[in-house]
């Protein structure tokens, strides 16, 4: 992550974050014809929630603004290869989520969210367990009351697909500043002045917050009080094996999302009630918990060996749907954060929504169920349920 | 290849262990891993790359690598380097990342 460039002091875009939030926003500002774009990133491109995800594209969601960012976002994905005109493979792998219930009030609520998804035209269908099985033969029925399942949901791979937006971003002209930690943002008579980061101080009139499980940091330096929190969220790999599963399985109530990459390997998460914290650390209280809710649901992986575990942030949200907004005090001063543990895959849309508003265009979207001020209206009405 | 004469050690006889190699009879001895009793007897392939099939051997010796894994009584991704050899067991060479069900 050479760069020839000296740092600049002054820029017109200044995105802090280099996950998969920040290069799709810096791509798609680039390729609308706007110059002097800056990213800062504290580490290195990925290094956060983006690298440690579980790559799963999903288009099933409980609410609208989500399912339709999501159904976008897969539209760009799947010409991604093209439309950045990258040399390697992001793996694009669309074979499906299948998301398991156990309960009636899940069945009644997967009854809900398919009608929703369906009048959005996502082709989600409501599936009985021995037809999930069909998809899945080696689940685990045993307490399965029903599923549902889209079919062009999926896995992407969160490097390539990061590095696919940074190299076409780069052609564009935006530079990349890594291990550049952003200490203060200064405003001055409520706008954006400069920010200040460990390599110098960039004058700039626009700051773009993509700062994942840090928004909140971002925001405080600028006098944003963005109202998201950062939780701990485990995950872990196991040793390749020849191809078993097409689909992610996911249930919330068993807390579990599991699936098999391209590679071979499978990748399963879960998250517990935890203190809110930014801590990365794994445990191996995890490790026993997934082990065993992971071979009750899908026997055979019992038979794998786990090669590594890690951690990583979900940013969360009051209603756990993103913050996609301008700031009502601070101008100049833009956030995408607060994905509630999707970010990745609704980046495209992110970065799309966030140029529109920087460049003054109209929004292809509905942005009031995204916006910061949606909160200061006396709670967002609508809460994303489908979160594990 | 075997050790059999030491300045420091002293090396027992032990008693030998039959065992199938890709359904060919060979024998180890007490003691050997599956991976030291194949050595013995001059195997030294254990394992081929998944991409391009080039031949893989003994190499980190403390089932970390996945260079040594082989398809041990039917299952698969077996550390032969750390795992002892049995009676009549039956190894296989495994082809790509091993079938599980």
């Amino acid at each position: 992550m050479k760069t020839n460039k000296p740092f600049p002091d002054k820029a017109n875009y200044v995105i802090i974050g280099g996950g998969i939030s920040g290069v799709s926003v810096a791509w798609h500002l680039a390729k609308k014809g706007a110059k002097d774009i800056v990213v800062l990133e504290s580490e290195y491109l990925s290094y956060g929630a983006t690298g440690r995800c579980g790559a799963g594209i999903r288009q099933q969601w409980s609410t609208k603004a989500n399912v339709l960012l999501a159904k976008k976002s897969i539209e760009f994905f799947e010409n991604a290869q093209d439309l950045l005109d990258y040399d390697d493979d992001i793996e694009f792998k669309q074979e499906g989520y299948l998301i398991v219930g156990t309960d009636e009030e899940e069945d009644r609520a997967f009854k809900e969210n398919v009608k929703l998804q369906q009048s959005l035209g996502v082709p989600a269908e409501f599936l009985t367990p021995k037809e999930a099985k069909e998809i899945v033969p080696h689940l685990n029925l045993d307490g399965v009351t029903s599923a549902t399942y889209c079919k062009t949901d999926g896995h992407l791979n969160p490097f390539k697909m990061t590095d696919a937006f940074y190299k076409a971003a780069k052609k564009l002209g935006v530079s990349f500043f890594t291990h550049t930690k952003v200490n203060d943002i200064t405003v001055k008579n409520g706008k954006i002045e400069s920010v200040q980061t460990t390599k110098g101080t960039i004058e700039a009139d626009v700051v773009i917050n993509a700062a994942g499980g840090f928004a909140q940091d971002i925001g405080e330096m600028a006098g944003v009080e963005i109202p998201v929190k950062s939780q701990n969220r485990e995950i872990l790999v196991t040793e390749p094996i020849e191809k078993i599963q097409g689909p992610m399985v996911i249930s919330f109530s068993r807390n579990i999302y599991c699936q098999q990459t391209p590679h071979g390997a499978f990748i399963m998460g879960r998250g517990d009630d935890r203190d809110f914290s930014q801590s990365m650390h794994s445990t191996h209280q995890f490790l026993e918990a997934m082990a065993k809710t992971a071979t009750r649901l899908l026997p055979p992986i019992g038979q794998l060996r786990v090669i590594r575990q890690w951690a990583g942030l979900y940013n969360f949200s009051p209603d756990s749907q993103p913050i996609i907004s301008g700031s009502q005090d601070v101008e100049g001063f833009y956030m995408a954060c607060g994905f509630s543990g999707h970010g990745f895959m609704l980046a495209p849309m992110t970065g799309q929504i966030i140029s529109e508003m920087v460049l003054g265009e109209p929004s292809s979207v509905d942005t009031e169920s995204l916006s910061l001020a949606r909160f200061e209206k006396g709670a967002a009405k609508t809460m994303e349920q489908n979160v594990v | 290849m075997r050790i059999k004469a030491h300045p420091i050690l002293s090396f027992e006889a032990q008693k030998a262990v039959p065992f199938t190699y890709d359904g060919q009879t060979l024998y180890g001895l007490k003691g050997d891993t599956i991976a030291s009793a194949l050595h013995a007897n001059g195997i030294k392939k254990l394992s081929e790359s998944i991409h391009r099939k080039r031949p893989r051997g003994f190499y980190c010796a403390i089932g970390n690598c996945a260079s040594c894994n082989m398809v041990v009584d039917g299952q698969p991704n077996v550390r032969t380097c750390i795992t002892p050899l049995k009676e009549h067991m039956d190894i296989r060479s495994q082809q790509g990342k091993g079938q599980v069900k």
